[in-house]
C-alpha cells in the first residue's frame, strides 16, 4: 500500500466501510459504519500491508482515516 | 485449510490464485450488496481460503444481518452465541463469522459489554441468559489471573487468584447447569504468557506458578467432563503449534488479550461445536491412495514399488496410514476412491507385507476410470447417507479441483507431494470431532459391512417378504438409560429423513426430559441376522390428562421401510390403550429432508385433524389398533427397572 487510492481500497474491501478519499479527511465518528474496534484491525492490516511496524497508540488515538494513513507511510 | 497451524500455513499459498479469486468474489458479492442473497454460495468460496484471507472474508461476513440472510436462506441452521469475557470480545466476531459460514451454518452473535462475564453468568436473570442463546462462549485469557495479581508479587500470590477464578467459573457451571435450558456453555484453557512466568527470577517459584496454572487449566477441562452443558477448547495444542497467544500492543492498547491467529484457531473448534449441534457431522473418510495411502502409482510402479512401509517417505506413508485407522476406529467409515484397476488395489490391500490399511478396514474399496465425483455419489448412495457426510482426501489438485466444483457438500483435504504433512493436514480440520463418542459411533463400520451381507440376501432373495422374513428381525423398545441419553441427543441432532418433528435436542436437553415424570424417552434398538443395529430409534411420548402425545418419533435410516417403525407405533398405541389413555395426538413438521414420513400416521389409522405447509396434526382414537407387522419380533418395556 503506498497511495491514498490504496488505502482506499483497502479500507473498503478488508473493513467494507462504504468510504472515498473525500472521507478520509472526516472526523472518525462521523464515517459511515466506523466502529472503534477497526482501529485495532486496522493496525494489523497496515503492518502486514506496508511491512512496517505501526505505533499503535498513536493509530488508536487518531482523529482521522487521514491520520491513520499518514502515520502508515511516515518515513 | 488451516487459519492458524504453521505447517499448513503455507497450503493457500499452492493455489494463491484460487484464494485470491474466492476472496474477490466474496468482497464483489459485498460492494453490490449480494452477500446476503448469496449467502449459501459462501461456503464454497471459503473452502480455499485460510489465515489472512479467511479473516478478511470474515470481517465482510461479519457485517451481514442474519435476519437479511435468514430471509433469504430461512432453512440456514442460526444459533444464537453470546460472547462474553475479560477483555475485548470483537477480534472474535470476524474469525466466528467465517468459521460458522465455512461450515454453512449462520451466527447469529451478540457480545456483551466489557468485562462483565461473571454478571453475565452468575446471576440467572441477566440479560445474557435472557437472549437464550444456544452457545455462550466465556472467552478466558491471562489477564483475568494477571490483573488480579498484587505489584509486587509471589508465586502464592498467583495461586490464590487462579484458585479463585477457576472456583468462580465452577460455581458458573453450576449456574449455568440450572440456567443456561440445553445451551453450551464452552470455555477455554487459558494461555500463560513468558511475560508473566519470566516476573518470578526464583525458577523454584516460577516452577510452582505453572504447576498451578496447569492445575487450574485442568480444572476448567475437567468440568467438561462433570458438566455435560461445559465444552472447554484446550488452546494449548494451538500454542504448541507456534501460534503466538496475544499481540502484546493489542493487549496493552485495547485490551484485546488474546491474538487474532489464536482466536482464529479457537473460532474454528467452535464453529465444529456448534455444527455437531446442527446435525451436520461427517461420517466418511474417502481417500485417494496413489501418493495419499501410499507412495507412487501402483498401475506404474507395481506392489513391490510403492512406498508404504520402508524408506523415508515410506514411513511417512505408514504413519498416515496408522493415523486413519486411528480415526476409522472411532466410528467414522473409511472409502477408498482411485483412479486404478481394481484388482491389482485389492491384491495390495491383501496381501501388501506393509500396509496398515486392509480391506477390512473398508466400508467400501472403490477403483476404476471413472471420475471421482461420479465415485462419491454412488459411494454415498451405497452407504445410504448424503454426499455432504463425506471428507475426501487427494494429493491430485485436478481430482479435488472436479470434486469441489461437481459436490461442494464434500469437504475436501488438500496433501501434497509431502507426506510427512498429510496427518497435520488431515487432522487441521475437526470434521469429525463430536462432542461425546457413543458406542453406536464405534459399532458403525462392523454395521456397514453386516449391511452389505443384508444387500447380497436381498439380491439372492425371491421377493421383498422374502427378504424381511429372511432378514428374522428383532426390536425392543425401552425407557432410556442413563448412559443412552447421548446417543438419544445424537439421534435427534443427526436424523433428517425418518423424524417427524425433527427437534434437535442437546444432551442436557434430554437429561432434562428423561427426569420429566410426564414424559418418557423411549429407545428403539434393533437387531437381525447379520448383526445388532444398536440404538436406532427414539420416541419421545407425553400424558397430558386422557391423552397421550408422541412429541417425537424419530429412526435411523439405516433400517427403516423393514417394519421397524409400524411395530414401534403400534406397541405405543397398544400401551397408550392399556394405560387407560383416550386418545393419541401425534404431529408432523415439514422440513426440507423429512417429506417421505408426511403420511406415516395416517398410514397407521390416524385421522388427520390439520394440515398444511407447515405440516399437520392427528389423532388416533385406540379403537382400532393397528397391527405390528408379522416378520419382526418385537418386545416392549415401557415401565423402568426398579433402581
Amino acid at each position: 500500500m503506498r497511495t491514498v487510492e490504496d488505502f482506499v481500497t483497502l479500507l473498503r474491501d478488508e473493513l467494507a466501510l462504504p468510504v472515498t478519499a473525500d472521507d478520509l479527511g472526516r472526523d472518525l465518528d462521523t464515517v459511515e459504519s466506523w466502529d472503534s474496534v477497526h482501529l485495532l484491525a486496522l493496525c494489523t492490516i497496515l503492518e502486514r500491508e506496508t511491512g512496517r511496524s505501526l505505533p499503535f497508540a498513536a493509530v488508536l488515538e487518531a482523529p482521522s482515516l487521514d491520520a491513520v494513513y499518514r502515520l502508515a507511510v511516515r518515513s | 485449510m488451516s487459519g492458524y497451524t504453521p505447517d499448513t500455513a503455507h497450503l493457500n499459498a499452492a493455489h494463491p490464485d484460487a484464494a485470491a479469486d474466492a476472496l474477490g468474489e466474496i468482497r464483489a458479492l459485498h460492494r453490490s450488496g449480494r452477500l446476503a442473497a448469496a449467502y449459501p454460495t459462501v461456503q464454497r468460496l471459503l473452502a480455499g481460503l485460510g489465515g489472512a484471507d479467511l479473516l478478511a472474508a470474515g470481517r465482510l461476513l461479519a457485517r451481514l444481518d442474519p435476519d437479511d440472510v435468514l430471509a433469504a436462506h430461512p432453512a440456514i441452521a442460526a444459533p444464537a452465541i453470546a460472547v462474553t469475557g475479560h477483555g475485548t470480545l470483537s477480534g472474535l466476531v470476524p474469525a466466528l463469522s467465517a468459521e460458522l459460514a465455512r461450515l454453512g451454518l449462520l451466527g447469529r452473535l451478540s457480545l456483551s459489554d466489557f468485562d462483565t462475564w461473571v454478571l453475565d453468568l452468575v446471576d440467572p436473570d441477566s440479560a445474557l441468559y435472557a437472549g437464550r442463546p444456544a452457545f455462550v462462549l466465556l472467552l478466558l485469557d491471562p489477564e483475568v489471573i494477571a490483573d488480579e495479581l498484587p505489584n509486587p508479587w509471589r508465586a502464592d500470590d498467583a495461586e490464590q487468584v487462579l484458585a479463585q477464578k477457576v472456583a468462580l467459573v465452577e460455581r458458573i457451571a453450576d449456574v449455568f447447569a440450572a440456567t443456561g435450558r440445553g445451551a453450551t456453555l464452552v470455555l477455554n484453557t487459558i494461555p500463560l504468557p513468558h511475560e508473566l512466568t519470566a516476573q518470578l527470577l526464583d525458577l523454584r517459584e516460577r516452577a510452582r506458578l505453572g504447576a498451578a496454572w496447569r492445575e487450574a487449566n485442568a480444572r476448567l477441562l475437567r468440568l467438561a467432563g462433570t458438566h455435560p452443558a461445559v465444552a472447554t477448547v484446550d488452546l494449548d495444542p494451538l500454542l504448541a503449534a507456534g501460534v503466538a497467544a496475544r499481540e502484546p500492543r493489542a493487549a496493552v492498547y485495547a485490551h484485546a488479550h488474546l491474538s487474532d491467529r489464536l482466536l482464529a484457531g479457537f473460532a474454528r473448534q467452535v464453529a465444529h461445536l456448534v455444527r455437531g449441534a446442527t446435525g451436520g457431522g461427517r461420517k466418511v473418510l474417502a481417500l485417494d491412495l496413489d501418493d495419499t495411502v501410499w507412495g507412487g502409482v501402483l498401475g506404474e510402479v507395481g506392489p513391490e514399488g510403492i512406498e508404504v512401509d520402508g524408506g523415508y517417505r515410506g514411513q511417512a506413508f505408514r504413519r498416515f496410514q496408522q493415523v486413519v485407522r486411528q480415526i476409522g476406529a472411532q466410528g467414522v467409515l473409511l472409502a477408498a476412491v482411485s483412479k486404478n484397476d481394481l484388482e491389482p488395489v485389492v491384491a495390495v490391500l491383501r496381501e501388501h507385507p506393509g500396509m496398515v490399511l486392509r480391506e477390512d478396514d473398508f466400508a467400501a474399496v472403490r477403483a476404476d476410470w471413472g471420475p471421482k465425483h461420479r465415485h462419491l455419489t454412488e459411494l454415498a448412495a451405497e452407504l445410504g447417507l448424503g454426499v455432504d457426510s463425506i471428507v475426501f482426501v487427494d494429493d491430485n489438485p485436478f481430482e479435488r479441483g472436479v470434486v469441489r466444483s461437481e459436490l461442494p457438500g464434500v469437504a475436501v483435504v488438500e496433501v501434497d507431494d509431502e507426506p510427512a504433512l498429510h496427518v497435520s493436514r488431515l487432522l487441521a480440520d475437526g470434521w469429525f470431532d463430536v462432542r461425546e463418542l457413543t458406542s453406536d459411533d464405534v459399532a458403525r463400520p462392523a454395521r456397514y459391512r453386516a449391511e452389505r451381507a443384508r444387500r447380497r440376501l436381498l439380491d439372492t432373495a425371491g421377493s421383498v417378504d422374502d427378504y424381511l422374513r429372511g432378514l428374522d428381525i428383532t426390536v425392543t423398545v425401552d425407557p432410556a438409560a442413563p448412559a443412552q441419553l447421548a446417543r438419544v441427543s445424537q439421534l435427534t441432532l443427526r436424523t433428517n429423513q425418518f423424524n417427524l418433528n425433527t427437534r434437535r435436542l442437546r444432551p442436557a436437553e434430554v437429561v432434562a426430559l428423561a427426569e420429566d415424570p410426564a414424559v418418557q424417552v423411549l429407545t428403539v434398538t434393533s437387531a437381525d441376522r447379520f448383526g445388532d443395529n444398536g440404538l436406532v430409534g427414539v420416541v419421545l411420548t407425553r400424558r397430558a390428562g386422557a391423552a397421550l402425545h408422541i412429541d417425537d418419533f424419530l429412526l435411523s435410516c439405516r433400517v427403516f421401510a423393514r417394519g421397524i417403525e409400524q411395530s414401534v407405533l403400534s406397541a405405543v398405541l397398544r400401551r397408550a390403550h392399556e394405560t387407560g389413555a383416550a386418545e393419541v395426538r401425534a404431529a408432523y413438521t415439514r422440513t426440507a429432508k423429512n417429506g417421505k414420513v408426511a403420511d406415516f400416521y395416517p398410514q397407521a389409522g390416524f385421522v388427520t385433524l390439520s394440515a398444511d405447509e407447515a405440516g399437520a396434526q392427528f389423532r388416533h382414537d385406540l379403537c382400532d389398533l393397528p397391527a405390528a407387522p408379522p416378520h419382526v419380533r418385537l418386545t416392549a418395556r415401557f415401565e423402568k427397572d426398579a433402581p
